[in-house]
């Protein structure tokens, strides 16, 4: 399974690749939604490990990879592993294109659920527009 | 903004999706389950579009049943099966759940160094 998201954002891509790399700026921008306790520790090089926490209430979502490219500032691979993936490595990329004085930064995330292999969300999303058109 | 559902619950409806995303791995069952879409059938009925033996159909069948995408019903010798769409509804929200996490994840990302570049002008000043 793979997911890919884009945003274009009006800075340069020295600015938004180091990001990735600090573990204050991850503390920061990893925190979902409104949650304030997110801590994340950071070991910048390639097979350097980094672990940001993510608190919900009273759960603790750690989140663990390892860093597998650093090419600044154009691309970033790291693993990640969560619960979401059930600890096992599922793998992020993070691009970053000049775009005049933006950055188009093209996030993509595949091994996701690791059991499933290949692309299958055509398989589904066939069977469940197949299944609407039935049910009409 | 927050997550169109709470962030937890979506971690933890993985271990049942697994099985779900497992079982629609392979194109067999994929193919079982539009047919089934149609309506109701029988094991044989279902075994009949696909040169495979009984058994290796009747196999097919359980992973579905075991994944909550198919239900079974017998009556008389025969076992009458449907399909259920529930758990591919699921799955479609917790893959759009996941883009929106890092999409809002990318928002926070611009938020951070807009606000950061903000602070270093406000000290050089």
């Amino acid at each position: 399974m793979t997911i890919t998201v884009r945003r274009t954002i009006p800075a340069t891509p020295e600015e938004l690749f180091d990001a990735w790399l600090d573990a204050e700026s991850l503390a920061e921008f990893m925190r979902p939604g409104t949650e304030k306790r997110t801590t994340a520790t950071c070991d910048p090089r390639v097979g350097g490990k980094f672990e940001i926490i993510m608190r919900v209430g009273k759960e603790e979502y750690p989140h663990r990879g390892e860093f597998r490219v650093i090419e600044r500032p154009v691309k970033l691979v790291f693993t990640w592993l969560s619960k979401a993936t059930r600890f096992n490595e599922s793998v992020v990329t993070v691009e970053f294109h000049k775009r005049g004085k933006q950055t188009e930064v093209v996030l993509t995330h595949t091994g996701l659920p690791p059991e499933a292999e290949g692309d299958h969300t055509k398989g589904w999303s066939e069977i469940l527009e197949h299944l609407q058109e039935v049910e009409r | 903004m927050t997550l169109a559902r709470p962030f937890g619950i979506f971690n933890q409806v993985v271990d049942y999706l697994t099985e779900v995303f497992s079982a629609i791995s392979d194109p067999t069952r994929r193919a079982i389950l539009a047919n089934l879409a149609h309506g109701e059938m029988t094991i044989s009925e279902i075994a009949e579009p696909f040169d495979m033996t009984f058994y290796a159909v009747s196999k097919h069948v359980r992973i579905l049943e075991n994944a909550g995408l198919l239900r079974r019903e017998v009556r008389g010798r025969e076992h009458h099966c449907s399909l259920d769409a529930a758990p591919l509804r699921e799955a479609a929200v917790w893959i759009d759940n996941y883009r929106e996490f890092w999409e809002q994840r990318l928002e926070a990302l611009e938020r951070h160094v807009l606000a950061k570049r903000r602070r270093r002008k406000g000290r050089s000043r």
